[in-house]
């Protein structure tokens, strides 16, 4: 193993376990920024660090600390503790894992050896992904019984039932995708997508599959347990559901697991469905070939958009209301300091790399990076569907939910395998 | 009842409608307009900045609580405990003692609310005789440190002062 | 070494989830314990270098039969008092030994005259999708559809006595 091998397993690890640790944030904080902009309120905008506040993020650490310094409840009554413990971690734990298969960039190629960009280089793919899927549901029939709580059994069961229905049409609709892709692996699966249909569509899974991809986004709706499927946690009929014995980290766990599973079920979806971590009509080969032109128009690109963001945040970033000293303008001005900086460093950064290491290795590693930032902008367009649908549609009641996935989902996921592997067929 | 009856339509029945994903991509590009609208410009968001820009009060908004004074200082109350009696949430404390400026036999040395326990109804208000507590201060943000910084103490409630001119007073119904 | 060192760890896991699953009382702590043996095994068919079979243990016996089993478990919410009384459980146990004693023997037996096998991992992509999933349909077509039509079977068994339970209810 040489120094590059080992330094690429533990960027490809931290990666891994820190990205989707890192989303929670974002996530948690597009969900509370999100749900204000659809319902015309503004959102956290008030918990700040010295007066910066970060456009709500500051928010995310003040909850982080709340949860931390409450007390951590463990009710006397219960007869299984080790279970009650167990059960947030093995929440967390899964989805966490669940992230470990998705390649987040192509296979590098680098001094004629090849890195597989994924946290295990395994080409297990959505068997490993459906695999743990499964085993998300022990932490919440767990967390359910061992509350001890009619509230917890009850959600407990409704969401035990909902994730065990909708693996069904999930794994259906898997199977139909699987027969256009013709293997299991997420890499080759994303780089099946760098093609090209009738020369000039991406062949992305949602063009090739747009039935499949309808029914895998509502299945993985339904399995990260999220609004219109989050009855399980209905707060008007059951509080809070499986979790509503638990407080402090333990109940932290959850949360933080739920919107890890958000973004790696949005991980999953853009993947199968959006094109992993390909740019559209931009294949990793064209990439490495046009290196530097690219190089030249990112220079370009980079201070626009820095340019575009300050200009909106001047705008927007004002107090709307009468006011001797507006705290907000001394913000803008260091954000916009900030976001210059920024700009300038990648910009130096490319020009570097233009002058000194363009072609070779280099232009591999920059393609690489870019691949990293197409597949995390895609991912957080897609946390963003998430946290649209969820304020735009009401829960489903009980028996919909179920009428939906086995009298609707299932049949529809059947016909689509039917109809996929009959076009597969006659075309090969 | 001779109320006007319309008879909404049922819907979800016909085929259009129990597709069920047309009409969740309408909803969702609604909310999306809405998102949009307020995300490229925040200033038409339907909020108020609370504590930089207060909610107007008007006068029959029953705030905190106050004690009144006639023109030369003299408090008005006569400690009658009508308004002791009359509270649902037994918040009210007076204890009585002599008049010293003559008006009349009474006054109270010792008058305490307990705005912890206070329901904010205003049946006090409305069982005074002489139209010496009002709840006009608008004063609608009780905080305190401790439990004993909750409790008004006669001294208290006379210094609040009154936010709003008598004729307001008067013409918001009391 | 250290693939060895895995499969002891497995091993030792899967039997003692096994012993669990005989001598835990309460449903809900045998069941768990039976998910450790149903891990620790797919950890084993994954030191095989199967990783298809791997994945589908996972998927198929640990992911979703025992999560139907616990949720089951659950959903009964079985209580101290329902449980049997098990008096003579030692002296069942140690029956049970007996009797099996000699099956243990020969398994001894056997496994002592297995050949000598490595743990490395077999590379050429054996035991992946692509060539079980070959083998399944070229080789072994029949075999394989005769056991999914008997799967079908015993579905169509379970619809049937699910059903007739109701009409007799009414």
């Amino acid at each position: 193993m040489s120094q590059l091998d080992i330094l690429l397993i533990v960027s490809r690890v931290c990666f891994g376990a820190f990205v989707p640790l890192c989303f929670i944030a974002v996530c948690v904080w597009m969900e509370r920024r999100g749900a204000a902009f659809f319902q015309d309120r503004s959102g956290p905008n008030r918990a700040n660090i010295c007066g910066f506040r970060a456009g709500g993020l500051v928010q995310n650490l003040a909850d982080a600390v709340k949860l931390i310094t409450k007390e951590d409840i463990i009710p006397g009554h219960l007869k299984h503790k080790f279970y009650f413990v167990l059960a947030p971690c093995i929440v967390f734990c899964i989805a966490i894992a669940s992230f470990a298969a998705i390649p987040f960039a192509d296979v590098m190629k680098i001094g004629g050896k090849e890195y597989i960009m994924q946290t295990i280089p395994t080409d297990l793919g959505i068997l490993w992904f459906l695999a743990l899927a499964g085993f998300g549901v022990y932490g919440i029939i767990l967390a359910g019984w061992s509350s001890h709580n009619k509230y917890g059994v009850l959600g407990g069961l409704r969401a035990a039932a909902q994730v065990i229905s909708y693996e069904i049409p999930m794994g259906l609709a898997i199977v139909s995708a699987l027969i256009v892709y013709g293997t299991v692996n997420l890499t080759g699966i994303a780089q099946f997508q760098g093609q090209l249909l009738f020369g000039f569509i991406p062949m992305w899974g949602v063009v090739l599959q747009p039935l499949g991809a309808i029914i895998f986004i509502v299945a993985a709706f339904a399995e990260a347990n999220r609004t219109p499927f989050d009855l399980a946690e209905g707060e008007s009929e059951l509080v809070a559901g499986f979790h509503v014995e638990y407080s402090s980290m333990k109940f932290g766990m959850f949360f933080m697991g739920e919107y890890v599973a958000m973004f790696t079920n949005a991980a999953i979806i853009v993947t199968l469905y959006f094109g992993g971590f390909q740019i559209p009509w931009l294949a990793t080969e064209t990439l490495v070939a046009y290196a530097r032109p690219l190089t030249v128009l990112m220079m370009l690109a980079v201070p626009a958009c820095g340019w575009i963001f300050c200009l909106w945040m001047s705008k927007n970033n004002r107090s709307h209301y009468a006011h001797e000293s507006d705290y907000r303008d001394r913000e803008v001005a260091v954000y916009t300091k900030i976001v210059w900086g920024i700009v300038a460093a990648i910009d130096i950064m490319l020009f570097v790399y233009l002058i000194a290491a363009s072609g070779g290795d280099a232009d591999r590693v920059l393609v690489m990076f870019l691949q990293v930032f197409t597949f995390l902008i895609k991912t957080t367009m897609m946390c963003f569907v998430y946290v649209w649908v969820r304020w735009t549609l009401p829960r489903f009641r009980y028996d919909q939910l179920q009428r939906l996935g086995w009298q609707t989902l299932l049949p529809l996921s059947l016909l689509n395998i039917f109809i996929t592997s009959a076009v597969v067929v006659a075309l090969s | 009842m001779s109320g006007k009856v319309k008879i909404m339509e049922r819907r979800g029945k016909d085929l259009y409608e129990r597709v069920y994903l047309i009409e969740v991509f309408k909803g969702m590009a609604t909310t999306f307009g809405h998102f949009l609208r307020n995300f490229l410009d925040n200033s038409k968001l339907l909020v108020r900045h609370y504590p930089e820009q207060k909610p107007e009060i008007t006068a029959r908004w029953r705030g905190r609580h106050r004690l009144t004074k006639h023109e030369d200082g003299s408090m008005k109350c006569v400690a009658c405990f009508m308004c002791q009696t009359n509270c649902p949430a037994k918040c009210i404390m007076i204890e009585a003692g002599e008049r010293t400026d003559g008006r009349t036999e009474k006054m109270p040395v010792r008058f305490d609310i307990d705005l912890l326990e206070c329901i904010y109804c205003g049946y006090c208000v409305e069982a005074c005789p002489m139209d010496a507590i009002r709840m006009d201060t608008g004063i609608f943000s009780v905080t305190g440190n401790e439990r004993e910084s909750f409790v008004m103490k006669l001294e208290d409630l006379l210094a609040t002062p009154g936010a709003f001119s008598e004729e307001e007073y008067k013409k918001g119904g009391a | 070494m250290f693939a060895d060192g895995l499969f002891m760890l497995f091993a030792v896991l899967a039997v003692l989830g096994a012993a669990g699953l005989v001598l835990f009382r309460h449903p809900m702590n045998g069941a768990m314990s039976f998910v450790i043996t149903l891990i620790s095994l797919a950890g084993l068919y994954a030191l095989l270098s199967a990783k298809l079979i791997f994945a589908l243990q996972l998927i198929v016996y640990a992911g979703a039969i025992m999560s139907l089993i616990v949720f089951i478990i659950m959903f009964l919410n079985i209580q101290p008092e329902d449980l049997p009384k098990e008096e003579g459980k030692l002296l069942n146990i140690l029956g049970a030994l007996i009797i099996v004693a000699p099956i243990g023997y020969f398994l001894v037996k056997i496994v002592n005259r297995l050949p000598n096998a490595t743990t490395e991992l077999l590379g050429n992509n054996f035991g992946g999708v692509k060539p079980v999933g070959l083998l399944l349909f070229k080789d072994w077509l029949v075999p394989f559809e005769i056991v999914s039509i008997l799967l079908l079977v015993s579905l169509m068994g379970a619809l049937l006595l699910a059903g007739k339970k109701k009409e007799v209810s009414k």
